[in-house]
């Protein structure tokens, strides 16, 4: 037995483990975890239902990996064939057995001492292809390494950070490239989306975020505020194989509440970008708050989705906006299809035709501070939504919270903050928060539950007809996505602040939350296994053997 | 304190200028106005121009206030301050006093006072160093904490200011028991209550019929106290100026 799992092994070591045709087909392996949004699409939606409505009620702990790191835990851990991949703060990567949770190996990337950081070290979550992971640094790099050890293979420079350019996003990898974009809207930068050669590490295409001279776009900035006009790329895009297209969310003009400096629409600051994959040439563009002053960043997951439209089958992109809209638009050009509130907004009076808002009187920040709704935080942020094939529904976190806007006239320097405000004044007002069931053909609510305060915890959708999510209060909750009844619910002790995987091993689902500075993995008790349920007897005359010797069976 | 995390976000930030003191004005209505008032007449937080400074009154005293707030207290540390946004600050705190602003000064006797504060119940809910109850907020430092205005206010009207950590709620279980109390921690599912009794009280909202947030505050309006009364209570509880909270709990811990 066990020399023919050996042989095994090396067979399949001989052959790259994750060629990009078994991304393309993430959906048909669910019981892996082969992207940061499980597949190209964003559905976040596992065809696993061991673990369903009628038994989550038994779901319970079944191990703890400790990172020995504080601070914003937002990783996704990949899973490969029994072999989880996560990232902690401070440049940590993890290999973990996914049954157990036994490390296998460990990664630190060396932040250099004195390092200008605009973002933290708080990071998203890995990359694979082949048999390598490849990762985004504090510093803005990009780095590739062996899946099988964690040693480093190269590492190259996205941007520089002595720009205060950052990296926080997992990478997406699209055929031979690996795709990321940049952090540091804040701090005066001009984003921009790269694709490195997965093989050399060397860049095979930029996208400016901002345009420059001569492009298209460029006149949508007065006079040199494109320069530092942030733009930020700092959430992970999706990718469309059959049309080659990537969507990327862009993120918001700085200085972000003085909108007085930067004239214009600044483009494509706020927007949705559809680029070549190959070449990392604009497709089309999607702007959904123009000369924005809120700090309504687009970075939301792009969705893709493919859905019967007022009779049409329609390629789509959908995405809840921070804005405080939920946005269908074509994904083959852009065309926009709808937009609906799905949180209290006041800023908006409406859309023209083409999708652009028409914007209510007195929505711009002052000196002496103007209340608005979504705050400044968003209605919705980056954390995942999840559709669920069956129900036919949008799952997403929302955050009931507004807030007062102050503006102050800002003046740059390399190092500071390029806000434009005298930053958030706190006040009493209550926020909340929503899981909400949105029907995204209409945009109209299926259900909500609401939590106590605005979450930032994302969600997934599985076939055991559940939505799985965590919100500020530490909670990790299971749903049904019919009804939305709170079926399942442990209190983890440190507010969620990324979304849930779930994966199977030798034949048990598993679930898995990052919580605080661990990762908590969930199953059912063993004992509800098909192959617990031989004849009691049998059992009980059998030998007691060591757990270990029942794994090599 | 809940109010401090709002704090995370980027402050603001200018380039240095001479016009330090409308940044000073800016960065002081952003961070700051919500506890000390938008003149810094203060409000949950003390007067800064024109009543006596307990931690120093030059500007090194004020910037270090400020940079490393002061611990035990509900004032925070604005470390990410650079030295320039402490100049603009401390400015514009100087130009709405001048160095040599008249203090507020109390007309009341603090020795009588103390006795309308026995009086009157105050310790019923109160604590004063280590004696008294903690259903309400501890009064140890609360003549450093609050201008003499709002400690008015709070006893003649005390509804008109409640700060969230201080807010009552009122449950009525499936049995129909009723349970009044302050709110230690609420979240999704469950409510923790500290009640008059000074007992936490736990509650799974499952089990709820309902559940009502108090506009009023639990503690009762002293409209009927006599003006004098009113004046020396006022004197009383503006000397409180003691040990910090976590100080006491320390001395608590070490008679054991
Ligand atoms: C959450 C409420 C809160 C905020 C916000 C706040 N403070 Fe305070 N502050 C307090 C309290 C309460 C005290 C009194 C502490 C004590 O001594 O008990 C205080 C004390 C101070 C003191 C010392 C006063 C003395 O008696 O020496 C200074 C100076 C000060 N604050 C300045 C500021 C400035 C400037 C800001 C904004 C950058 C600010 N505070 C923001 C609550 C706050
Ligand atoms: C039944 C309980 C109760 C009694 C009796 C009571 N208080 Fe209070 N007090 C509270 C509670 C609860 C709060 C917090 C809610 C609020 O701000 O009104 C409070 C708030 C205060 C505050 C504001 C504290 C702050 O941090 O800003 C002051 C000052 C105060 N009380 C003084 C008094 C004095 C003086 C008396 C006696 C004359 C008194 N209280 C009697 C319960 C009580």
């Amino acid at each position: 037995m066990k020399r023919a799992a050996l042989t095994l092994l090396c067979l399949a070591a001989a052959s790259a483990q994750v060629p990009y045709e078994r991304i393309v087909n993430a959906a048909r392996e669910p019981q892996n975890w082969l992207t940061y949004w499980g597949d190209y699409s964003a559905i976040r939606h596992r065809t696993l239902d061991q673990i369903n409505t009628s038994n989550i009620r038994d779901m319970r702990l079944e191990w703890v990996f400790q990172t020995g790191q504080t601070g914003a835990f937002e990783t996704v851990p990949l899973v490969v064939d029994g072999v989880m991949y996560l990232t902690a703060p401070e440049g940590y990567a993890f290999a973990v057995d996914a049954r157990g949770g036994r490390q296998l190996w460990s990664y630190k990337y060396p932040i250099p001492a004195g390092e200008k950081l605009c973002c933290g070290t708080i990071n998203r979550g890995l990359a694979i292809l082949g048999d390598r992971l490849y990762q985004v640094t504090p510093n803005a790099h990009l780095i590739a390494l062996d899946s099988r050890t964690g040693a480093l293979i190269w590492d190259s420079e996205i941007a520089p950070s002595s720009q205060y350019y950052g990296g926080t996003l997992a990478p997406l990898a699209v055929k031979d490239k690996i795709v990321v974009g940049v952090a540091g809207g804040e701090w005066g930068i001009r984003g921009l989306i790269d694709a490195f050669d997965a093989a050399t590490g060397k860049r095979a295409w930029r996208f400016w975020a901002i345009p420059g001279p001569g492009e298209p776009g460029h006149e949508t900035w007065s006079g040199d505020s494109w320069k530092n006009g942030g733009a930020p790329t700092w959430m992970t895009g999706t990718y469309d194989p059959d049309l080659n297209l990537i969507y990327w969310g862009v993120g918001n003009p700085g200085p972000d509440l003085s909108g007085d400096v930067r004239k214009g629409d600044n483009l494509y600051s706020c927007s949705l970008v559809a680029l070549d994959a190959d070449t990392g040439k604009l497709k089309w563009h999607f702007q959904f708050t123009p000369h924005d002053t809120h700090d309504w960043d687009a970075n939301e997951t792009p969705m893709l989705l493919n859905l019967k439209w007022k009779g049409r089958d329609r390629k789509v992109v959908a995405q809840a906006n921070r804005n405080g809209f939920f946005y269908l638009l074509d994904r083959t050009n852009g065309e926009f299809l709808m937009a609906k509130a799905f949180a209290r907004q006041s800023w908006a009076a409406g859309f023209d035709e083409k999708g652009r808002p028409k914007p209510l009187p007195n929505i711009e920040p002052t000196e002496q501070g103007v209340r608005l709704c979504p705050g400044v935080a968003g209605a919705a942020n980056w954390m995942a939504p999840s559709y669920n094939p069956a129900t036919g529904w949008f799952y997403f976190p929302v955050r009931e919270q507004c807030d007062v806007y102050y503006a102050e006239p800002p003046v740059f320097v390399l190092g500071k903050p390029y806000w434009g405000s005298t930053g958030r004044a706190v006040s009493d007002e209550k926020e909340w928060g929503l899981l909400k069931a949105l029907d995204p053909v209409t945009g109209e609510t299926k259900w909500d539950f609401r939590y106590f305060r605005a979450p930032w915890g994302g969600t997934m959708s599985t076939s055991g007809g559940l939505i799985f999510s965590g919100d500020e209060d530490g909670y990790f909750m299971a749903f049904d996505a019919r009804t939305g009844k709170n079926l399942w619910k442990m209190s983890t002790g440190m507010a969620i602040k990324t979304a849930p995987i779930t994966y199977m091993v030798a034949g048990r689902q598993y679930v898995t939350m990052p919580s605080g500075g661990v990762l908590l993995t969930f199953a059912l008790p063993e004992r509800t296994e098909p192959e617990a349920k031989k004849p009691a007897k049998l059992a009980d005359q059998a030998p007691p053997r060591k757990p270990s010797s029942r794994r090599i069976e | 304190m809940r109010i401090t995390l709002l704090f995370l976000l980027p402050l603001a930030v200018y380039a240095q200028s001479d016009a330090g003191i409308a940044q000073g004005r800016a960065a002081f209505r952003g961070n700051c106005a919500f506890c000390h008032g938008l003149n810094a007449q203060g409000g949950r937080g003390p007067n800064l121009v024109s009543a006596p400074l307990h931690h120093g009154d030059t500007d090194s005293d004020l910037k270090n206030s400020i940079k490393n707030g002061i611990p035990g207290t509900p004032m925070p540390a604005f470390s990410g301050f650079g030295d320039d946004e402490l100049d603009h600050l401390v400015k514009f705190l100087r130009s709405l006093s001048g160095a040599a602003a008249p203090k507020t000064t109390l007309s009341g006797d603090a020795k009588a006072g103390r006795d309308v504060y026995e009086k009157n119940g105050c310790a019923g809910c109160h604590r004063i160093g280590l004696s008294g109850s903690v259903f309400g907020p501890d009064l140890t430092r609360i003549g450093a904490a609050r201008p003499v205005e709002y400690l008015r206010e709070s006893i003649v009207k005390p509804s008109a200011d409640i700060a969230p950590e201080w807010e009552g709620v009122t449950v009525v279980d499936n049995a129909g028991k009723r349970t009044t109390g302050v709110r230690i921690n609420e979240d999704t599912f469950t409510l923790q209550l500290r009640t008059m009794a000074q007992k936490f009280a736990s509650f799974s909202k499952q089990e709820l019929r309902t559940l009502s947030y108090e506009k009023k505050s639990l503690m009762p309006a002293y409209e009927k106290l006599a003006p004098a009364d009113l004046d020396n209570l006022l004197a009383y509880l503006a000397t409180l100026a003691g040990g910090a909270g976590n100080t006491v709990v320390k001395e608590v811990e070490t008679r054991r």
